[in-house]
């Protein structure tokens, strides 16, 4: 199956559905392309040693213009490829674009620079890991709350790009018993949206169903609070701007944050207590920190980050030097 | 190269000055056709820039249809028919004067022209009004769009989504036309001068035509601006 | 071809032709007959200095992202730098070096040599062209400076609108490049329909000149609307007119339709003078006709048409409705048409001509094997479920720079070498150029067929760090920017070594038989000793091959006459 999908191995685990019809396309489109690269350049190479110039005023050997039939063959067999392609690629994509209906439906949230990810029948989001059931169709409604972002698994073979002020939907499929359950997948940002870009990435992690039933996304916390808290940290994104050795990023460093002092941008003066980080998740705009750019950090919600995970990084950032 | 009647000199040749044709050029026709389609291009992308902003407008037109039927119910379509008789009063005054100066008639050309000048400054005049009385109740475009509450406008845009569009769009479009518009007016002015000193005649016209080229397009631009945002259907 | 000017034969007029007139580059001297002057040569000899310098930072700061790239944590920079140095790559070489490179350099040059004329249409507005160009550029590098822009050279809104960096000047500088690329084109096209010469009806007209005519077309009409959209773009952060800011009711994608309806057919601006360049120096370099004409000089033409309708395929992942993709991915399936058309008519006028493999003709053999590679993979991502996966990947990263450095940087080298001799009447170390060449060939290859690989596994374009399982690819892909980069600084170098110590070259020396090749060599202010009258066929190599006024010394007294009436240094 592996083998007459992809016989080059040049693409990721076909781990969607969507694998048994683009991979052989890729592969067709691959073939003709190297045979049509390897025509032009064997005929290129014959003219050239054939018929090289091998004294000065040496004339060419023929000084054919035009052959009628000889541009028709060869305009009407790209004609006849290159539709072949359109019509293939069009079939796999009518499939890409429209979910069947008994999909099981997920939200994504997508900010600088995390993936928030509500599974089916909950309400709390899951920081960058998803988790998804062989054999199910999934339909993943997808919003952004800043700049334009994607989400691309490339071992399901779909893309879409996430659009502030619109609803985008996206869906996929594991087929069921060939072996994906257990294995984790890349999810990647694939369109710019600034500084961490290429740190806005996830894991899917595929399971049985069983195992799907158990909803696994709940399980796996820490039960250290102090722990937990880091989990949040690492998880929802705030690494990727705060760092923790005390280097600039976008946002201030973590390091010894805990009863900090310091000035706001509109001059007044800071303390890191409970009341100040729990404002600066809600509402990261109230209080800028001085010689740092507004407008950069988008809110954390209840479904983003409860009080209790707030309390959690509160007590992590207490052991922070 | 060899040359060709390089000097034009005109008929009659009353008055005015005679004129040289380019050293690359081998014929003053030549020249003459050159500079036309090298206008008629640079008109072409006139179109394109707001034909990028027409495809906007109506986009978002069609996004929010009461919006704009809102927005475009506030303006005053008398002022706007007031601009375009101007504008159309103007373009034949100007082809008056374009074929005054292939007629090598002078005093006819300035006369014409000034006319036009004073049109268009007509037509800025009103705008003005139009733009000031927008400004004055806070209707301004994009940021300093705030309508002064109880005024006319935010009763008129109350409850409906992004009033700010259709006039960060009008103030967009017609400052952007309005700008043509002064252009127009300096080269205008520019022609006034020369004309006095009799550098247009039948053998040497192609400034009067291709300002007058430009002249109908800047109406024409006008012509579409005044029904799609005065008289929104 | 053959004209009325009469070709020399140097066996029997001793090899030595007398100028009637000094060359271009005598006829007057000092900055400001150069800064100053409306001669289309000269024009076309400092925009080529320009471009070229664009060239070499862009392609510095490319090395830079290699570089970058050797580890996967980043080796070189913070990401927010990463981001600001492939953003000024894309913008160094987009706008200020490819899409002007051959129009204004060569085109400059070439075309009303090749049309006949004593120069282009409107030399005002040439000079002008290039004025707006440094302006361009300019704001360009003052945006460097006043904090470098981060957004790629795409802009994409809203990012671009929140960035704290200059976006407002570098969009004034695209802009203000974009008149200058305006200019130029509306310049060729009344030169190509006012100043041909006598004779030279449409189809007497070498391919260059149709390409350039086709890309000109293209830039009339397509820049004003990057115009209008950089402009918009710049309201949004002067006043939020709002309609590309979903906060204020706009519509972000809307910015991608508008940016790609001109940054599609600018993807033919880049395209198209390379196809005419190659056409050229292939032809002359078999020292025979093009094959299918006709249908070169048509299938440039509709890819200039078709390019006004596939915009939309690059945002097959966007959300448009799939009514929308499937005509712009059956559109697209249109451009791959005449482009093989092309490239079959190459391979057919190369075989049974007569072929020197000279230094031009090395580029061009070049540019047909990695423009194959960039033709055939773009079919790749016109397929829509295929794209779907590809898209913004570094499959997409490889062939882009397929058709724009491999293809369309590497016609503007052999046209360069091309008409090096023409231009500057002395000729570089042939042997060198050649090592060059095939160093350019084999580092783009080592450099980007890892990319396409790494694309197709799924890495993400636009990285400042990878994951750990792409590091070998972007390892060998470093080490092929290395040897591209050795390429080009060994083809500076011996292009600047033959300035200053170039032999001089022959009257023609490719024994071309286009009107370009019937100037004297360099050629006169106005070009040509009389106005050309064209009676042969276009490509005719057989009736004799133009051999026409050497760079050799005037008679010695008349030579010092001259200089001492009209002040001119020999």
């Amino acid at each position: 199956m592996l083998a007459i999908q992809d016989p080059f191995g040049q693409l990721p685990v076909p781990a969607s559905t969507f694998a048994a019809d683009i991979d052989p396309l890729y592969t067709f489109l691959f073939a003709t392309s190297l045979f049509f690269f390897g025509l032009i350049l064997a005929i290129l190479l014959y003219s050239i040693v054939r018929y090289r110039r091998k004294h000065a005023d040496q004339p060419a050997a023929n000084n054919t213009t035009h052959n009628t039939a000889l541009e028709v063959v060869w305009t009407l067999i790209p004609t006849v490829i290159v539709m072949v392609v359109f019509a293939w690629g069009l079939v796999g994509n009518m499939d890409q674009q429209v979910a069947p209906k008994d999909a099981i439906g997920y939200t994504v949230r997508a900010k600088k620079w995390a993936w928030g990810i509500i599974h089916p029948g909950d309400a709390k989001q899951t920081p960058a890991e998803m988790w998804v059931p062989e054999g199910k169709p999934v339909r993943v409604t997808m919003t952004s709350e800043d700049v334009l972002h994607s989400f691309y698994v490339p071992a399901f073979r779909q893309k879409r790009d996430v659009v502030p002020g619109v609803r985008q939907i996206l869906w996929f499929e594991v087929p069921e018993g060939q072996g994906f359950a257990g294995q984790d997948f890349h999810l990647f940002c694939a369109e710019y949206c600034g500084d961490q870009h290429s740190k806005m990435a996830g894991t899917v992690h595929v399971v049985n169903q069983e195992e799907f039933a158990n909803e696994p996304w709940k399980g796996g916390l820490p039960d250290d609070p102090v722990a937990r808290g880091e989990y949040w940290y690492t998880k929802a994104g705030c690494l990727a701007c705060h760092s923790l050795d005390g280097s600039r990023r976008v946002g201030p460093s973590y390091q010894g944050i805990w009863g900090r002092e310091g000035k706001l941008v509109d001059g007044s003066s800071y303390t890191v207590d409970a009341e100040y980080v729990h404002e600066s998740i809600r509402k990261p705009q109230a209080k800028i920190v001085e010689g740092y750019d507004t407008a950069v950090m988008t809110a954390y919600d209840e479904t983003a980050l409860s009080d209790e995970d707030i309390a959690d990084i509160i007590e992590w950032m207490k052991t922070l030097k | 190269m060899s040359g060709h009647a390089k000097v034009v000199t005109p008929t009659p040749d009353g008055g005015f000055a005679t004129h040289e044709v380019a050293h690359h050029f081998k014929t003053a026709e030549q020249e003459y056709q050159s500079g036309k389609l090298a206008f008629w291009l640079f008109l072409a992308t006139e179109v394109m820039l707001f034909g990028g902003l027409f495809a906007a407008y109506i986009i978002y037109h069609d996004v929010y249809p009461e919006t704009f039927v809102a927005g475009g119910s506030t303006l005053n379509w008398k002022l706007g028919a007031l601009n375009t008789v101007f504008l159309l009063t103007s373009s034949w005054t100007m082809a008056m004067g374009v074929r005054a100066s292939q007629l090598s008639q002078k005093k006819a050309l300035v006369g014409y022209l000034v006319v036009t000048w004073l049109f268009a400054a007509g037509f800025m005049v009103v705008k003005y009004f139009e733009y000031s009385g927008k400004l004055s109740e806070g209707v301004g475009p994009g940021y300093w769009f705030n309508p002064v509450p109880g005024s006319h406008y935010a009763e008129v845009l109350e409850g409906l989504p992004f009033p700010n569009l259709f006039f960060a769009l009008y103030f967009t479009m017609t400052g952007i036309h309005g700008i043509h518009v002064l252009v127009g007016m300096i080269l205008i002015g520019w022609l006034i001068v020369r004309a006095q000193k009799g550098h247009f005649h039948s053998g040497f016209y192609l400034p009067v035509d291709l300002i007058g080229l430009y002249w109908h397009v800047v109406d024409v631009i006008w012509i579409f601006l005044f029904p799609l945002l005065y008289l929104v259907p | 071809m053959t004209t009325n000017i009469p070709t020399v034969d140097p066996a029997t007029s001793g090899g030595v032709e007398l100028r009637k007139e000094p060359s271009y580059l005598r006829v007057s001297s000092g900055l400001w007959s150069w800064l100053g002057t409306l001669d289309h040569k000269r024009i076309g000899l400092m925009y080529l200095v320009g471009v070229t310098a664009a060239f070499l930072v862009g392609g510095a700061l490319a090395f830079l992202v290699r570089l970058h790239l050797w580890t996967p944590d980043g080796a070189l920079f913070e990401p927010a730098t990463y981001n600001q140095v492939f953003t000024l790559h894309g913008v160094f070489m987009v706008f200020i070096f490819i899409i002007p490179a051959i129009p204004a350099s060569l085109g400059n040059f070439v075309l009303p040599l090749m049309l006949g004329a004593p120069d282009v249409a409107l030399p005002r507005l040439n000079l002008a062209s290039f004025y707006l160009w440094c302006t361009g550029t300019i704001l360009a590098i003052y945006s460097i400076i006043n904090g470098a822009v981060d957004t790629g050279w795409t802009f994409y809104t809203p990012y671009s609108l929140e960035t704290g960096t200059a976006v407002v000047s570098m969009g004034l500088g695209v802009f203000v490049l974009g008149f200058s690329s305006i200019f130029t084109g509306l310049n060729f096209i009344v030169t190509i329909h006012k100043m041909r010469a006598r004779g030279q009806t449409w189809f007497k007209m070498p391919l260059f000149c149709w390409a350039i005519y086709a890309t000109s077309v293209l830039q009339v009409l397509a820049t004003p609307v990057l115009g209008v959209t950089v402009l918009l773009l710049a309201f949004e952060h002067i006043y939020n007119i709002g309609i590309f800011d979903p906060q204020y009711g706009g519509d972000p994608v809307l910015f991608q339709h508008f940016f790609w309806f001109y940054s599609h057919p600018a993807v033919y601006i880049m395209i198209l003078p390379g196809m005419g360049v190659i056409s050229e120096v292939i032809s002359v370099h078999s020292r025979k006709p093009l094959f299918g004409y006709k249908l070169i000089a048509f299938s440039s033409i509709s890819i200039a048409v078709i390019s006004f309708l596939v915009w939309g395929h690059h945002m097959f992942t966007s959300g448009q409705s799939e009514f929308v993709m499937v005509a712009f991915s059956f559109l697209t399936m249109f451009v791959a048409i005449p482009t093989a058309i092309k490239v079959f008519s190459w391979v057919a006028t190369i075989w049974g001509g007569s072929v020197a493999l000279s230094a031009p003709m090395l580029y061009a053999i070049a540019f047909l094997i990695i423009f194959t590679i960039g033709g055939l993979t773009g079919v790749f991502l016109g397929t829509l479920s295929v794209d779907i996966h590809l898209h913004d990947t570094y499959f997409v990263v490889a062939h882009f720079h397929a058709v724009m450095m491999g293809s369309t940087a590497l016609a503007f080298f052999a046209g360069v070498h091309h008409w090096w001799p023409k231009m500057f009447g002395v000729m570089y170390n042939e042997t060198l150029a050649k090592i060059s060449a095939v160093l350019i060939l084999v580092g783009f290859n080592v450099t980007f067929l890892p990319q396409f690989e790494m694309g197709s596994l799924g890495m993400p374009r636009r990285y400042a760090t990878y994951v750990e399982e792409f590091q070998i690819y972007h390892q060998i892909s470093t080490v092929g920017a290395a040897i591209l980069g050795i390429g080009f600084a060994l083809m500076v170098g011996y292009m600047l070594a033959s300035l200053a110590g170039g032999r001089r070259a022959k009257a023609n020396e490719w024994g071309g038989v286009t009107l370009d090749w019937h100037t004297p060599t360099p050629p006169n202010l106005y070009n040509f000793d009389e106005e050309p009258v064209m009676t042969g066929d276009l490509y005719d190599y057989t009736s004799g091959i133009p051999d026409y006024g050497k760079d050799a010394p005037m008679d010695k007294d008349e030579l010092a006459e001259r200089q001492a009436a009209e002040g001119w240094n020999a």
